[in-house]
């Protein structure tokens, strides 16, 4: 009995000298590094001036010989962006939490597993250009450069005027530059709408965006610096997770109680209803359940750094000042 | 062999057994065979290699811990190395370094250090006088690891944008990919399994109980502080570029003597070779069960070591009747 779980363990031993043996036998030198360097053809070094040359948001210097043709996307946000854009025919991979527009489901998806990339998978789809940013991490970035393939970082813009910049980038990555000079003056005009119409309000009403109501005593909710608390603001609201010290926090009802909020945004996919708001010991005596104002919405128009920000401002300040927008 | 043919993308053997041939002039590939080349070399092979350094750290680590602390609950982790790494890490990610070679080598630096860290603060805290009894470093151990988890927490939630990054790192796996983490890691994994090696029969004569070894001659004090050094440096390596993977320090010592007895000059280095080659088949299977999808390595090393391990513990009892 004893003897086969000798073998085995032995067996189990052999498999790892077997692979010490090939590992060792197989150190890249230098010359194999400089084979692979060469043949790949995102990394030759361009000699001719480059078509597009931009700096990342980590500071890095993209260049590219032409447009990307061959575009993995990383992120929903970068989806959507290329989509957008009209680059949608140069994207051949996503991650896989991209969603929007419909037709970005049938890409091919490279995540392994929620925030793990295939870079496997990556390498082999040869692709001229990877769209990264904030959600994707520095050592995926890296880990991307080292198998010599072109990433670009796309930093979360702090404001509308980052979003257009983003805009502008992308479009210079995929050659789209004629679109983006309509689309970002028509962004803009929309907003100027809104903040027209609102020029001579006085009220701000009070917005609670609920990210998860499990714990109704300590439900999550948005802090400042977030694209939520943005786009409440541009609206013309307040937005009742402000005093919070991080990006998601955690408020206590007593404090929600206390800010007794008009509003109440909840997410339309986990499906939270005023019944069910109601219900919640202590949470009638606000506002918003009051006036039964528990909305749902597409919490990804509030959270993802994509010209439908804009649509979710018009959308929030549409709810918040009825009275203006009609 | 196996660890370096198998991953989400399948390169046929015939098509491994040209690249491997073609070793020294690459250049020489069909193009078609290029990015095949590339996931061997770039990502393959210096994969294979951390994952058996690291399995083979954490089991050797691990049996030397068994038998300095007599205490066949005894892994890696217990005196702190893990919740000290993970604190150092996301320490680093929130003071957010440029994008360059050492701001990208802090996190795993900044780990190491906050392992090395935790590990001097529960030895300091365990010191009575000049001694150091066991039962408080274990102690000592269980509430600086508890202290350290709760500030690594409260630290992601505060720095929310930082989040999904320390979850990564957090859930283990190898985060710094290629040559890189290996040639970091080596060295200390190298000297910490060596000296481990070397107190193989300081540890057998230990199992006596501490006064006894004594009285045997042996001094207790230096052979503690030298087990725990070696094999606080070799895990805080380990954990420091492949993450924190559990069961693997735990588990495979056991197995290990459970076949081979206890002797631990014997016991220390095969744990080391089994623990390399049990990591390696953990992480083959991580990477092709829910392929393409891979599942981090200290979930399969779980999932699949406990039926093992119970399967291989019954057996053995049959023995004994």
């Amino acid at each position: 009995m004893v003897n086969t779980k000798r073998i085995f363990l032995l067996v189990g031993m052999m498999i790892a000298l077997l692979t010490t043996q090939c590992t060792a036998a197989s150190q890249p030198t230098a010359t194999v590094k400089a084979a692979l360097e060469e043949q790949t053809p995102t990394s030759a070094p361009i000699t001719a001036t480059p078509a597009v040359s931009l700096v990342d948001g980590l500071g890095r210097t993209v260049e590219l010989a032409a447009p990307a043709q061959r575009i993995v996307s990383l992120a929903p946000s970068n989806t959507e962006i290329l989509f957008e854009l009209g680059a949608g025919s140069q994207v051949i991979a996503r991650d896989d939490f991209s969603d929007y527009p419909e037709e970005v489901k049938a890409l091919p998806s490279i995540t392994t597993n929620l925030s793990d990339i295939n870079i496997e998978q990556i390498v082999m789809l040869k692709p001229d250009l990877v769209l990264a940013t904030e959600i994707n991490t520095p050592e995926q970035v890296k880990a991307l450069e080292d198998v010599h393939i072109t990433v670009f970082y796309l930093p979360n813009p702090v404001n509308l005027e980052g979003l257009y910049e983003n805009l502008e980038t992308v479009a210079e990555l995929t050659g789209k530059q004629d679109i983006a000079e309509k689309m970002i003056p028509s962004l803009r005009n929309r907003i100027q709408t809104v903040e027209d119409r609102l020029k001579d309000v006085e009220t701000s009403p009070v917005v609670y965006v609920e990210l998860d109501g499990t714990d109704p005593a300590k439900p999550w909710t948005t802090g400042p610096g977030t694209f939520q608390a943005l786009i409440i603001d541009m609206a013309g609201g307040k937005n009742a997770g402000d005093e919070m010290s991080s990006e998601w926090a955690q408020i206590s009802q007593e404090e929600l109680i206390v800010k007794n909020p008009d509003f109440m945004l909840v997410d339309a996919v986990w499906g939270t209803t005023l019944e069910q708001v109601s219900q919640r010991p202590g949470w009638q005596v606000m506002k918003a359940v009051q006036n039964k104002q528990v909305v749902p919405m597409d919490f990804n128009l509030f959270s993802r750094p994509t010209p439908r920000l804009v649509d979710a401002v018009e959308m929030l300040a549409k709810l918040l000042h009825p009275e203006v927008f009609n | 062999m196996l660890s370096v043919a198998v991953g989400s993308v399948s390169i046929p053997l015939r098509n491994l057994v040209q690249i491997l041939a073609a070793l020294p002039n690459l250049g020489n590939l069909p193009i078609d065979l290029q990015p095949l080349a590339t996931i061997l070399f770039a990502l393959r092979i210096p994969r294979t290699v951390l994952v058996a350094l690291t399995g083979a750290a954490l089991a050797g680590s691990g049996a030397s811990y068994q038998g300095l602390f007599r205490n066949p609950l005894a892994d890696p982790y217990l005196i702190g190395v893990a919740s000290g790494a993970g604190l150092g890490a996301v320490i680093a990610m929130t003071l957010h370094w440029s994008y360059s070679f050492w701001g990208l080598m802090a996190i795993p630096l900044a780990a190491f250090v906050g392992a090395g860290i935790t590990v001097l603060a529960v030895y300091q805290l365990a010191r009575v006088g000049n001694a150091v009894p066991t039962t408080n470093l274990i102690l000592a151990g269980v509430t600086i690891s508890a202290f350290t988890t709760a500030l690594t927490s409260l630290l992601m939630i505060t720095s929310s944008d930082e989040m999904v990054r320390a979850f990564t790192w957090l859930l283990g796996g190898s985060t710094l990919s290629g040559w890189r983490p290996v040639i970091a890691m080596l060295p200390y994994i190298v000297v910490g399994l060596g000296i481990q090696l070397a107190m193989g029969h300081a540890l057998n004569v230990l199992q006596f109980g501490e006064e006894q070894a004594q009285q045997l001659g042996l001094s207790v004090q230096q052979i503690r502080l030298t087990v725990v050094a070696a094999a606080s440096l070799t895990t805080a390596a380990a954990v420091s570029f492949a993450g924190i993977i559990g069961f693997v320090g735990l588990v495979v010592p056991h197995l290990v003597r459970m076949v081979w007895g206890a002797d631990y000059r014997r016991l220390i280095p095969l744990a080391i070779l089994n623990g390399a080659s049990f990591l390696l088949v953990a992480d083959i299977a991580a990477r092709v069960v829910l392929s393409p999808q891979e599942l981090p390595v200290g979930i399969v090393t779980a999932l699949g070591g406990v039926p093992f391990f119970l399967w291989v513990l019954r057996r053995t009892r049959q023995q004994f009747f």
